[in-house]
């Protein structure tokens, strides 16, 4: 009888557990898979910044670009780190 | 961004202006050029206006996340790339080469 009980607690913990840990699993393996607003098609915000040319700090802005060449921007995390 | 070094001189001809963005200080992302060898701009987005304008600040870096945008003459986006999918170019890198081709 006793040992009914357990059995069954028992199963219905492993039963949580294997309902539960795919779910937790899932969330760690993704952390940043959430979709980005701007989409394919959007126009992209014009933006002014600034690089060192090692000279001069030397002024960029999307909008020189325009009718002239496609650009790519490349946004990393942080400098010194791969990718 | 060694990835798009490796990858400029096809960008180039295919009238692309490769642009490396983060919210480093423009000095230390002058050092970060010369350490790994990239000879296009990476701009400053001091502040992180910017990434915040793209909609791409992320919590858990205080920071952009790895985005690749492919921006057409006209403005508009062309490709996506994120996250760990935004390490290999190739897909922009053959949209450029599309394009100049006209297909």
């Amino acid at each position: 009888m006793m040992r009914k009980t357990v059995q069954r607690v028992l199963g219905l913990w492993l039963l949580t557990f294997a309902v539960v840990c795919p779910q937790l699993m899932a969330q760690a393996a993704k952390p940043n898979k959430a979709p980005v607003k701007l989409k394919v098609g959007d126009v992209a915000p014009d933006f002014k910044m600034q690089y060192f040319d090692g000279h001069d700090l030397k002024d960029v802005s999307l909008g020189q670009y325009r009718d002239k060449k496609n650009v790519v921007l490349a946004f990393y995390i942080f400098a010194f780190t791969g990718g | 961004m060694k990835a798009f070094q490796q990858n400029l001189q096809k960008l180039e001809a295919a009238d692309t202006q490769v642009l490396g963005v983060s919210m480093d200080s423009p000095f230390a992302n002058k050092a970060f050029a010369d350490q790994i060898g990239v000879t296009f701009p990476l701009l400053s987005d001091w502040g992180g206006d910017v990434t915040h304008r793209y909609g791409i600040y992320t919590d858990e870096y205080k920071a952009a996340r790895r985005i690749n945008f492919l921006i057409g003459k006209d403005g508009k986006i062309l490709e996506e790339q994120l996250d760990r999918e935004a390490i290999d170019p190739t897909k922009i890198v053959d949209a450029c080469e599309r394009k100049k081709l006209g297909r």
